[in-house]
């Protein structure tokens, strides 16, 4: 179905709880509704079905307004619909919607702490990224919210773990330090000999506030900031930020620079999930996996190096196109490389797929249904583990994915070794478009001009960032900055499902888990 | 022997100091050969003995609430342990310092004593790692240590001795791999266990579980178990090599089979996968009934040779 198709379809559905209807952009319908209306409109889009929530974005209009909105996203392939709601600033409340969606949790628990909206009947009311000696009242997203009125850090903000265990509860605490993770998170898993019997998580150790500090910068330096969200992503963050700009500037960019754009994505997807591969063999305790893995990973990365002066923060876009441009020497480089890695990674397949010692580790462990793909909002790779193909440069083709299209990639088993085997597959549709790419590279400008002041408007743009769909909401008021810039990273989505997944599993199992769904900890803590 | 010359021989060789020095060398050996089967560097030649030295001279940090009796005790028994079981064994090939009937008995259960030691190290403290830690260190001494036994009595009942010495003199003149292939290969992979050299090093997986056993270990007690692991290596590759690869009777001997087992107890380590704990109870089951198997065929053909 076309977007068109999918909006009214939408609209039709939403009519007794309608207000206003607006839309803004082709693919995007804006629906006001009133606060109690909202679990009722909610239920009806994703019961129908006709699609799932992607995000829930709080947006503060100032004291003087004395309106906060709550928005609601609603996605359907390309179509996406947003439920407005209008609140008073004083005594803001909307009622959760977790009876029918259930992973919304994470994103009315951050509404709560960032925006002081309460919402009425969630199921968890702890603070997601906030600390705990964070004062109550004090919402850090709200515009009158000053730097000096959070609280300096103290030792307090982080629960001690019980010293010894208490009762029949053995816990065991993974994090925030520990060598499974490279990131700060905390996890908590009650054990009964060696199966997990509960689990709770707590991120936010590593929260910087990028979507405040995006409102105090300039459009350019932006770019720059969001780039930092991640270090392993950090080009889909800037896709989807430049994607998001530029369609408010109604700029459009030239096609070389779309192109080299996809490249980059694909070169990026390639050391995300060869990174991926290795991280998950050695958490298995096979190590030779991960050492070949991520020596074979240090081709993509010298190809980037080689492209881009960079190996991490590559810095490809800007406003209006890219910076560097593919010249037949690089060109060379990348073809050398593909042909190589491609050779790696058929070998990496045999491995995962037969080596019967690795195999008892990840056959059969972690099984995620589709059932539960959709009860939990799960995204990327480990939804199309599931047999559940959610993919953004499919469903809904930006930028250069519509000339040069990617097949879709899916398992059905839904444990860990398909997860194995979706990412590299992936690999491999990664390399065929790179290559078309380079075959086909259009002959343009790289870059247009971008105006200093975007005019004012909202956008949406959603990329697919190696671990699933990438989320951005930017608002201008027609100034030099944002008003506001909403990200939300496909990580915290596949959180949720850890938590329900290791109980029941061994300890062992438990570190493989985590690393099944590739969390990226600086991404949700952004 | 005078009081002197057994000083020597408990302290200094082949026991105590050169049996520390040589199970430091083999460290270096299987880390260096697993880390280019990895496509690593690995570490330089001195890395082992550097990092015991390192840590003996650090701070032993005594974590609340444990026995400090216990908690510096278990070290010095460990070690003291395997350093004991060294003597009766042929180290660098030469005739073991001291024999006796049933020596091979009191070998196993020294080597044995280490292992425990570790457990019990785990247990004393109330930390969580260490206690899981412990609790598959005692699960996998369980699940090893009779598949072990049952594959080393193997080479014993053929040459009907209990003494080490004895075997080896049997054991020299024929290779009782090819007769004993079975007893072989559980008594390697039952060493790899004991080693806790992976695939069966569960009980100090870090990913799960930071050190295991050892997790508030610190300084020198840490140093005395990691020279305890080490002698451990060196006599557990001194016996399986004298029982089944035709004895050891010199030094080239001694290095050329040792060093051999060893590399193949490496490239099986770079190979495979960590097993769960489950895994590794489930396998010497199996690991277990074989060695049960090939002794009843022993026991068989020794009664049909008397008859």
């Amino acid at each position: 179905m076309s977007a068109e198709n999918l909006l009214q379809a939408a609209q039709e559905l939403l009519t007794p709880w309608t207000q206003e209807v607006r839309a803004p952009e082709p693919n995007r319908l804006d629906i006001v509704i009133s606060a109690s209306d909202l679990p009722n409109a909610a239920s009806a889009l994703v019961l129908s079905p006709w699609g799932y929530l992607s995000a829930i974005t709080g947006l503060d209009h100032g004291p003087e307004a004395g309106m906060i909105e709550a928005l609601y996203h609603f996605c359907s392939a390309s179509a996406i619909v947003t439920l407005r709601i209008g609140l008073p600033r004083q005594d803001a409340r909307v009622p959760s919607v977790c009876q029918t969606i259930p992973s919304a949790t994470l994103y009315e628990r951050e509404l709560m702490e960032m925006f002081g909206v309460d919402v009425v009947g969630t199921p968890n009311r702890q603070r997601l990224f906030l600390p705990d000696d964070w004062p109550d009242g004090v919402y850090p997203l709200r515009k009158d919210f000053q730097p000096q009125m959070a609280p300096v850090p103290s030792g307090a903000s982080i629960k001690p773990a019980p010293e010894t265990p208490t009762g029949d509860r053995f816990t065991i605490p993974i994090g925030p330090q520990h060598p499974a993770l490279k990131e700060p998170g905390h996890f908590e898993f009650d054990i009964d000999g060696e199966v997990v019997t509960g689990a709770s998580v707590r991120l936010g150790y590593v929260h910087r506030g990028i979507e405040k500090a995006c409102e105090e910068r300039n459009w350019i330096q932006c770019q720059y900031l969001l780039e930092r969200v991640c270090g392993i992503c950090s080009h889909s963050h800037a896709y989807a930020y430049c994607l998001g700009v530029e369609r408010l500037a109604g700029v459009e960019v030239p096609a070389r620079a779309q192109a080299i754009r996809e490249l980059v994505a694909g070169l990026e997807r390639i050391h995300s999930h060869l990174l991926w591969v290795g991280v998950t063999a050695h958490e298995a305790g096979f190590d030779t996996l991960f050492m070949y893995s991520w020596r074979d990973r240090e081709t993509v990365m010298d190809m980037l190096e080689t492209l881009t002066g960079n190996r991490v923060n590559y810095s490809v876009n800007v406003l209006g196109g890219v910076k560097y441009d593919l010249i037949p020497e690089i060109i060379e480089k990348i073809r050398q490389g593909i042909t190589y890695l491609e050779k790696r990674t058929l070998h990496y397949r045999d491995v995962v797929t037969k080596d019967a010692a690795f195999l008892q580790r990840t056959r059969g462990i972690g099984v995620i249904t589709p059932q539960e793909v959709e009860r939990l909002g799960l995204i990327g790779p480990t939804a199309r583990a599931s047999g559940v193909v959610r993919d953004i440069r499919i469903e809904a083709p930006y930028g250069a994915y519509r000339t040069f299209p990617v097949s879709s990639v899916r398992e059905t088993a839904g444990d860990l070794e398909a997860k194995f085997i979706v990412r590299i597959n992936e690999l491999f549709v990664t390399y065929k478009a790179i290559l078309t790419i380079l075959d086909n590279l259009p002959d343009t400008e790289l870059t247009t001009r971008v105006p200093r002041k975007i005019p004012a408007g909202e956008t949406i743009s959603r990329v697919e960032a190696p671990r699933g769909e990438l989320f951005y909401f930017i608002k201008s008021n027609g100034g030099e900055h944002p008003e506001r810039v909403r990200v939300r990273t496909p990580s915290i989505n596949n959180f949720a499902s850890v938590v329900s997944l290791v109980v029941g599993h061994q300890l062992a199992d438990v570190p493989l888990i985590l690393a099944g769904i590739d969390p990226c900890f600086s991404c949700n803590d952004r | 022997m005078n009081g002197l010359q057994t000083l020597v021989t408990f302290l200094v060789f082949p026991s105590g100091l050169f049996v520390m020095l040589c199970g430091l060398a083999y460290e270096w050996v299987d880390r260096k050969v697993v880390a280019r089967l990895q496509s690593r560097i690995g570490p330089r030649w001195f890395q082992p003995l550097a990092d015991v030295l390192k840590l003996l001279a650090k701070e032993e940090v005594e974590p609340a609430g444990v026995n400090r009796f216990l908690f510096i005790g278990l070290p010095v028994v460990g070690l003291a342990g395997a350093l004991t079981a060294a003597l009766y064994v042929p180290i660098a090939g030469l005739k073991p310092a001291f024999s006796f009937t049933g020596d091979l008995i009191v070998v196993l259960y020294l080597l044995s004593l280490l292992t425990i030691c570790i457990g019990l190290a785990g247990t004393i403290t109330p930390n969580r790692f260490s206690l899981v830690g412990a609790t598959r260190v005692l699960t996998q001494v369980f699940s090893y240590e009779a598949p072990f036994l049952l594959a080393l009595l193997g080479p014993a009942m053929v040459a009907g001795s209990w003494t080490i010495n004895d075997i080896n003199y049997y054991a020299s003149t024929r290779w009782l791999l090819l007769t004993q292939p079975v007893g072989f290969i559980v008594a390697l992979i039952g060493l790899m266990g004991k080693l806790e050299l992976p695939p069966f090093d569960a009980p100090e997986a870090e990913t799960e579980i930071v050190a295991g056993a050892l997790t508030e270990y610190s300084g020198r007690g840490l140093a005395l178990f990691r020279l305890g692991k080490s002698v451990e290596l060196i006599v557990g590759l001194t016996l399986v090599a004298t029982f089944f690869l035709g004895g050891i009777n010199n030094t080239l001997d001694f290095l050329l089979k040792t060093l051999g087992l060893l590399l193949v107890m490496a490239g099986i380590s770079a190979l495979m996968t960590r097993f769960r704990i489950d895994q590794v109870v489930g396998w010497w089951r199996y690991g277990a009934l074989l060695a049960l198997g090939q002794m009843l065929v022993i026991i068989a053909l020794q009664i049909w040779k008397g008859m």
